[in-house]
């Protein structure tokens, strides 16, 4: 394993180059992340030094698309944490969205698009897809492509499958996606009413009125500025008594957020908006 | 004068971790970091199986937890746990590395940046090579390196393969794992 190393100083010069060029803030990222992320990718596409990644990103569109689709960490799997969409299926959603006509749900970064996909199938189990609106949110332009064209990672599709039989005991995770030539791709109908949003770092441009909110492991690469600000955005986005997932290991741990959020599974992460 | 002590190896040595946790005293002094392979869709079970008989507790972490000394910080199943140089923890679902999520190179990497010369680095018995390159920087930069000694562990690819890339301080079992970590105080 023979790794390139980046300084703090090259680190913050790349930081700036994003922010001047293209007007994307990784200020508050948590900067051990950023450095990683930006030496992998270095390392990556052959890059040789920071220097030269950093005239790549100035002049190369297609390097710096590819960069910001590697800066949202892809979601690992389907149905990641069985138990959590378990709690969803059995207990939350058909109480939740049965009569309503368009339940609001948002993914605040989509990025590869595992949590929108199993949502959609889960909800196409229950019979319930048509009653939901998605929003799905995404620093990436490249990751909106994708996963508007269904594509996926083939090398997931064993463990999506194995995650599949953890919730269902009919059907088999097939029924939705195909998969020809090496390459894998969703069916696109269970996404077919989602409104893909390209934003900054910063929220600029975010849905209202939404009852369920799942960002799960995202927070973990923001410093607690930036975790602080997400929270109080979404916050803000919810309705009153809406709900927000976010991931097991990451908490709602701000000045006074007991008065904002009551938690309804520690274990899973659930979290719901106070009525006042 | 050492700051943290960090331990890596597979499920399989569950049994070895219980018994140098429940050997130490509940006043030890550094923290006791822990990467071990496990069962990814399987969350709940192997913390509690292990607070049960340790006499520090051991807590899996969220993101962005302060160190504490005479606590066990577990890296929870599919993530990888990350130290930071402020004495945190960072958590992170990137992908596996050695096909290993939590991946103990990472853990053992970063707590040696953290800790420098005052890192204890165990490497338990293992079934892949994941692991190695972490002991050799933490040998790197300055800390302690400790295998478990091979002809006692039931899978060697992970002690052996750490011998291999790296110089270590000792080679021990795990009584005198114990016995070292208790002469700490």
């Amino acid at each position: 394993m023979n790794k390139y190393e980046l300084g703090i100083v090259d680190t913050r010069n790349i930081i700036k180059t994003l922010q001047d060029v293209y007007d994307y803030d990784f200020k508050n990222y948590a900067l051990t992340f950023f450095k990683r992320r930006a030496e992998n990718f270095i390392r990556i596409h052959n890059l040789k030094n920071a220097d030269f990644f950093i005239e790549q990103i100035q002049q190369n569109k297609e390097i710096f698309r590819l960069f910001i689709a590697f800066m949202s960490v892809d979601k690992t799997e389907m149905f990641r944490d069985p138990s959590m969409w378990r709690l969803l299926k059995d207990e939350l959603l058909v109480k939740m969205i049965s009569g309503a006509t368009s339940f609001k749900i948002w993914f605040p970064e989509v990025s590869s698009g595992e949590e929108l996909f199993s949502m959609a199938i889960l909800l196409n189990k229950l019979k319930l897809l048509e009653n939901v609106r998605f929003y799905a949110s995404s620093i990436s332009e490249l990751n909106i492509e994708k996963i508007k064209a269904g594509a996926f990672d083939p090398r997931k599709i064993e463990v999506n499958n194995a995650n599949y039989k953890r919730i269902f005991s009919d059907g088999d995770l097939s029924d939705f996606y195909t998969y020809e030539n090496e390459k894998a791709f969703w069916d696109t109908s269970l996404v077919e009413k989602t409104d893909f949003i390209k934003q900054n770092i910063i929220f600029d441009d975010y849905p209202k009125g939404i009852k369920l909110i799942i960002y799960r492991n995202q927070m973990i690469y923001f410093n607690q500025i930036l975790q602080e600000r997400f929270l109080k955005t979404m916050h803000s986005c919810l309705v009153p008594g809406g709900h927000l997932i976010i991931g097991n290991n990451e908490k709602i741990d701000y000045w006074n957020s007991d008065k904002d959020y009551l938690t309804v599974s520690k274990s899973e992460s659930l979290y719901k908006k106070k009525l006042s | 004068m050492y700051k943290a002590v960090v331990i890596g190896g597979s499920a399989g040595s569950f049994q070895v971790i219980t018994k140098i946790l429940m050997s130490l005293p509940k006043n030890f002094p550094i923290p006791v970091l822990l990467c071990l392979h496990r069962l990814k869709h399987v969350r709940s079970g192997f913390v509690e199986a292990l607070s049960i008989k340790s006499s520090i507790p051991v807590i899996e972490p969220y993101d962005k937890d302060n160190i504490k000394p005479g606590i066990g910080y577990l890296a929870p199943s599919n993530y990888h746990m990350f130290i930071e140089l402020n004495k945190r923890i960072a958590l992170s679902t990137e992908e596996p590395v050695n096909h290993s999520r939590p991946s103990i190179d990472l853990t053992f990497e970063t707590a040696a940046q953290a800790y420098r010369d005052k890192l204890i680095g165990i490497i338990l018995s293992g079934a892949n090579r994941d692991g190695a390159y972490g002991l050799k920087k933490v040998k790197q930069l300055g800390g302690m390196a400790i295998v478990q000694d091979p002809g006692e562990c039931q899978v060697k690819t992970m002690t052996e393969a750490s011998l291999k890339l790296t110089p270590v301080d000792h080679i021990f079992t795990t009584q005198q794992i114990i016995q070292f970590l208790l002469n700490l105080k």
